[in-house]
């Protein structure tokens, strides 16, 4: 709160936001903290089932009423995220309810889990139509809004999945990976008009992920795989409050980027779990090998094993009993 | 290192008629390895279609002693990467790597793209990874070996105005890479990613004005590696990085990004927390407020910052000056 400002006065007083996918878990947070702070909400969700089938108007109405109960205002939208159409109904009835949007939040997601090799062409495109054209859906006709008006706020949902890596989700991560590329670029596109656009990876337990079942999280850990985690051989950065896993913890790291305080926080990526906030490293080069001129396979192997990938870990070994061609040839070093 | 470290195996390389791809699939050839130059011959918005650059490409590399075939069909449906998997086999009688070169570019500032532009480049790159990864994942397990190489950019790994549908795409091959590499790396199948810098028949489509205008408004470009010798854009460069993820050697090399532009190889450092702040209870706005400018984001730049004469809410008015 700076000096001058009304004490109670909330931080996104005024404001008009769209928050895809709130009628439930993390979503629905953000929508209660967005309300509380003062800002008026579209609540999207049209209440399917995880893997995107069916659909209930009743979370997104349930949370509308639970902020009008709480003094707050609010319109419930059951569009659907994946149309174009779905996409920019929302931002309409943002402008047609309020007279303008100034957030935009793409929470809505679904999930098909599957090994790739046993991934069906339709599990693929209904969880990419759902996470990323849902994202280019809503950013599109948000865009040209904001950039007009001169002032905006995009926050994305990414993930571990996707920056990190995990089994069973190629879909999902590749989708997810791809929002925070997306952020990236769209954070260029808008920064000089005023407008920022970030993306959270959140941790937190929700109806999404109590659906990948405890075997598989066993079956990683017994098979050596690590899921999104470590990369080099120094332990993971865990959350050092790890047992804080309730969907609302996510929401306040939201509506900092929402208020006006962020408006110089552009196109970066943040792990937000518990009380835990992380800003996430940019996938820049970290170490590099360079010869004036084109290298030979045999070269290549000397510099990379020998500096580029040293110590660096495969986050999902062979198996000792897979028969592995090189595999027998000894570790080499520089010493 | 073998003399020809890829004689016996087999390869499906997809936009390998021109540019990077082509360079990739005439080094294999070279090394021995029998390599299926699939590539439709479109223009760079994916238009058209012509038979010459696969079937050239095929050509130099048989003429050089080697073995391949041509194929036509396109990445962005699901028949046509089943189809170039099963050319391989049928062929080559077997599969030992796929590596997706395949692209389009449809340039666009967000709040100008159609939804045409947005799915055109995604299905080409990003489905067309799917496309053909999925059919080549079945056989490589059952194999208990296997190559994937997909290609990123810097453009989605670090953002690039005017690509949110390209960046989008580029940034989520590397995601399905990572994801890919933890299903996989147990069955002796490795899967990597190449952020690839070179001059190619895609690179010069970028109009200079286009540069000059994110130079002028100070609009950060995607990060180059810092390199002495600039002038190395050559897309043969791309090549030898690339092939050598294809070894025997590289076995242990998984799920990882690379930088490869002239001489230079680099690896992505990972999306891994940078920097964090904790509590034991939930954060309220405040003390964000308080925290996050300095703790967690100092010394972080805007990549493009709102130009000095816009009125900005929230902005301290010193800085507006």
């Amino acid at each position: 709160m700076r000096a001058g400002e009304d004490q109670d006065m909330g931080a996104l007083d005024g404001k008009v936001a769209v928050v895809t996918g709130s009628g439930r878990g993390i979503g629905r947070g953000i929508a209660m903290l967005f309300a509380k702070e003062g800002a008026k909400v579209v609540v999207n969700d049209p209440g399917v089932n995880v893997d995107g089938s069916g659909g209930d108007a009743g979370p997104a109405q349930e949370v509308v009423d639970a902020i009008k109960a709480a003094g707050g205002e609010a319109v419930a939208n059951t569009d659907s995220v994946a149309e174009a159409a779905g996409g920019e109904n929302m931002v309409k009835q943002a402008v047609d309810a309020y007279g303008r949007i100034d957030v935009l939040v793409n929470v809505a997601g679904i999930l098909r889990d599957r090994m790739i090799f046993n991934m069906a062409k339709e599990e693929w495109d209904a969880v990419i139509a759902v996470h990323l054209k849902g994202h280019y859906n809503t950013i599109k006709p948000a865009s040209v809004l904001m950039r007009q008006q001169r002032y905006g706020r995009i926050i994305n949902f990414s993930s571990t999945s996707g920056i990190i890596g995990n089994t069973g989700q190629f879909n999902y991560g590749a989708a997810k990976s791809a929002i925070a590329g997306m952020t990236r670029v769209v954070a260029r596109d808008l920064g000089r008009y005023g407008v920022t656009a970030n993306a959270i990876a959140p941790g937190a337990a929700t109806r999404m992920t109590q659906s990948v079942p405890e075997s598989a999280r066993q079956l990683r850990s017994t098979a050596g795989i690590q899921g999104a985690g470590a990369s080099t051989n120094q332990p993971p950065q865990e959350s050092q409050f790890a047992g804080l896993r309730d969907a609302e913890y996510v929401a306040p790291m939201v509506g900092y980027l929402a208020s006006d305080d962020a408006w110089n926080i552009n196109g970066y990526v943040f792990n937000v779990a518990g009380g835990t906030v992380s800003v996430a490293h940019q996938p820049t080069a970290m170490r590099t090998v360079f010869k004036p001129g084109l290298w030979t396979l045999g070269e290549l192997d000397d510099a990379v094993q020998t500096v580029l990938m040293k110590d660096i870990n495969n986050p999902a070994p062979p198996r000792d009993d897979v028969e592995v061609p090189g595999r027998d040839v000894p570790a080499r070093s520089l010493d | 290192m073998a003399e020809k470290p890829f004689e016996g195996r087999a390869y499906v390389i997809t936009g390998s008629g021109r540019g990077i791809g082509r360079e990739v699939a005439l080094l294999i050839g070279a090394n021995g390895g029998s390599v299926v130059v699939n590539d439709p011959g479109v223009n760079l918005d994916g238009s058209g279609s012509d038979a010459g650059p696969a079937a050239d490409t095929a050509n130099e590399i048989v003429k050089g002693g080697g073995k391949a075939v041509a194929n036509m069909d396109t990445v962005a449906t699901e028949a046509g990467g089943e189809n170039m998997i099963k050319q391989c086999m049928d062929e080559f009688g077997r599969l030992d790597g796929v590596i997706h070169v395949a692209g389009i570019l449809r340039d666009r500032m967000i709040f100008n793209m159609a939804e045409q532009e947005w799915d055109d480049v995604v299905e080409v790159h990003l489905t067309g990874f799917f496309n053909v990864v999925k059919p080549a994942s079945i056989i490589m397990r059952q194999n208990r070996y296997g190559r994937i190489v997909g290609f990123s950019s810097g453009s989605g790994m670090g953002g690039n105005a005017g690509q949110a549908n390209y960046g989008a795409a580029k940034a989520g091959i590397s995601g399905g890479v990572r994801c890919a590499a933890r299903d996989l790396g147990r069955y002796g199948v490795t899967a990597n990613a190449i952020c690839p810098g070179a001059q190619t028949r895609m690179t010069q489509s970028v109009p200079d004005s286009a540069r000059d205008l994110r130079a002028r408004a100070g609009i950060a470009q995607a990060p180059r590696p810092a390199s002495i010798v600039n002038q190395l854009r050559e897309p043969k460069y791309v090549a030898p990085m690339t092939s050598y993820l294809l070894t025997d050697q590289a076995w242990n090399i998984n799920g990882k990004v690379f930088y490869v532009s002239g001489g230079n190889v680099a690896l992505a450092h990972d999306e891994t927390p940078y920097r964090t702040i904790a509590k034991p209870g939930m954060w309220d706005m405040d003390e964000l407020r308080a925290l996050v400018p300095g703790q967690l984001m100092g010394g972080l730049a805007n990549p493009a910052p709102p130009p000095a004469d816009l009125d900005l809410p929230g902005r301290p008015v010193a800085a507006q000056a």
